[in-house]
C-alpha cells in the first residue's frame, strides 16, 4: 500500500516553489544501478509502491531493490463542485518531491541487463522521463 | 607512479566566476583550481575532452603542463582532490587539485575491485551488498595504487568484510575509513508481506501529528477544569433559574395573556 510518513509535525502544508533541479539525491549511493528522474513531479506514495512492486515481481528474490525516495509532502485537494473558501482542504494524499536528478530507486547484486529489465518495467509506472545510470566515478 | 603520470594541458583563467565558468565550459573546457603547498589557488582551465577522459579511466595524479606561460606550477604534479558534477552527475564541470610532491604522504580515495565468486551466492535469494566501495588512505604519492582488491571467494551468508579486513597493498599504507565500515556482505532476501502488511495498517491509522495529541489533552483539561466549575455552576443556576424563570414566568404569562383575548 502507499507510503506515507508515521509522523508529521503539521498535518497540511504550502505548495512551494518546484523550479529547481536536484542537488543531493542524485547519484547511485547504495547499489550498483539507479533509476534517475528527468523531470520533476510530485511522486504520490502508490506510484512509489506500483515501482516497487514492478521490480520486485520481475527481480523475484534476485538482487536488493532500494527506494531513494519518500512520500513526505500532504497534497490536499478540493473535492468537486466545491465553491472556493472555507480554508485548506483535507489531505488527498503523499508525494515525494522528484526533481530532474533525483535517484529514485536502486538496485544491488544484479546484472546490469537484469537491472535494466527491471528498470524498464518500473519506468512505465513512473509519470516522469526516467533513465538506467551506473555508479559514477569519484575521487 | 611519476613516469607513467599523463600530462595535463592547462591554461591559466583570467576572468573568474560562473558566467566565464560557463563560457568556458561551452568552448570545450574545464574549468579548475590549483592548489596547496602553501602557494596561492590558481584558477586554470582544462581541455575537457582530455580530462575527463584521463579522470575518469581512474587517474589520479598528473603532470602540470602549462605552455606560454612562465607560472611556477609548470612541471608540477598534480592530485585530483574533488570533482564537481552536473545535476544529472554526467558531466564533470570542475574539477580540484592540489600540488604534491611524489614523495609527499597524501590522502586518497581507493576504488576497491571484488574478486571472486562468493559460496554464499549459491543460496537461493543470497545477493551480495557493498555498502562501501571505496576506501579512503593515507600513502605516498608514488605508492597511491589505482584500485585495492578485494577477495570475497570466501564469503557466506551473513558473513561480512569490513573495511579493516581488507588488505592494503603496501604496509605503510594506513587506513583513514572506519575499520567497522562494511566493504562486502551477503543477505538474503526476506519476504516482503509482512513490511505490506505493516504498511495497511499504518495507512489505516494515517501519520500522527506531533504534539497534537498533547495539545487535545490540554485543551480537555482547560475545559475539564472550566467545566467542573461550570457544571457546578451551570445545574446550580439552570435548576434554580430556569425552572423557576418557567414555572413562574410562562404559566403566569400564559395564564394571564390567554383569557384576555377571550374577554
Amino acid at each position: 500500500m502507499a507510503l506515507m510518513p508515521k509522523r508529521v509535525k503539521f498535518r497540511k502544508e504550502f505548495r512551494r516553489v518546484r523550479d529547481r533541479r536536484a542537488t543531493k539525491g542524485n547519484y547511485v549511493a547504495y547499489g550498483d544501478f539507479g533509476l534517475q528522474s528527468l523531470e520533476r513531479v510530485w511522486l504520490p506514495g502508490r506510484v512509489i509502491e506500483a515501482g516497487r512492486v514492478a521490480a520486485q515481481h520481475f527481480l523475484k528474490r534476485e538482487g536488493k531493490l532500494i527506494i531513494r525516495v519518500f512520500p513526505d509532502k500532504p497534497i490536499s485537494k478540493k473535492p468537486l463542485e466545491t465553491r472556493m473558501g472555507t480554508g485548506k482542504a483535507e489531505v488527498e494524499y503523499w508525494a515525494a518531491r522528484v526533481k530532474p536528478g533525483t535517484m529514485l530507486f536502486e538496485i544491488a547484486g544484479v546484472s546490469e541487463a537484469v537491472a535494466k529489465a527491471a528498470f524498464v518495467r518500473v519506468a512505465m509506472k513512473m509519470p516522469v522521463k526516467c533513465r538506467l545510470v551506473g555508479r559514477r566515478v569519484s575521487v | 607512479m611519476h613516469e607513467k603520470a599523463p600530462v595535463l594541458k592547462a591554461d591559466l583563467r583570467s576572468r573568474l566566476g560562473t558566467r566565464y565558468a560557463r563560457r568556458d565550459r561551452a568552448q570545450g573546457l574545464l574549468p579548475g583550481v590549483i592548489y596547496g603547498h602553501g602557494q596561492e589557488p590558481v584558477a586554470v582551465s582544462f581541455q575537457a575532452e582530455q580530462a575527463v577522459r584521463l579522470i575518469e579511466s581512474g587517474e589520479k595524479v598528473f603532470r602540470l603542463d602549462m605552455p606560454g606561460s612562465a607560472h611556477a606550477d609548470e612541471g608540477q604534479m598534480i592530485l585530483v582532490k574533488d570533482i564537481q558534477f552536473d545535476y544529472l552527475g554526467d558531466t564533470i564541470v570542475h574539477a580540484d587539485f592540489a600540488r604534491v610532491d611524489l614523495n609527499e604522504r597524501v590522502r586518497s580515495r581507493v576504488h576497491l575491485d571484488f574478486h571472486g565468486e562468493a559460496k554464499g551466492l549459491k543460496t537461493a535469494g543470497a545477493v551480495m551488498l557493498h555498502p562501501t566501495t571505496e576506501l579512503d588512505i593515507e600513502c605516498r604519492v608514488v605508492d597511491l595504487p589505482d584500485a585495492v582488491v578485494v577477495e570475497v571467494a570466501e564469503l557466506d551468508v551473513d558473513g561480512v568484510i569490513t573495511a579493516a579486513d581488507v588488505k592494503l597493498p603496501l604496509a605503510d599504507m594506513r587506513l583513514l575509513t572506519d575499520g567497522h565500515a562494511v566493504v562486502a556482505q551477503i543477505v538474503v532476501q526476506k519476504e516482503e508481506v509482512a513490511a505490506e502488511a505493516t504498511a495497511v495498517s499504518a495507512e489505516a491509522a494515517g501519520p500522527e501529528v506531533i504534539g497534537e495529541k498533547e495539545r487535545a489533552e490540554k485543551a480537555a483539561a482547560k475545559e475539564g477544569g472550566a467545566k467542573p466549575a461550570g457544571g457546578a455552576a451551570k445545574p446550580a443556576a439552570g435548576g434554580a433559574a430556569k425552572p423557576a424563570a418557567g414555572g413562574a414566568a410562562k404559566p403566569a404569562a400564559g395564564g394571564a395573556a390567554k383569557p384576555a383575548p377571550k374577554k
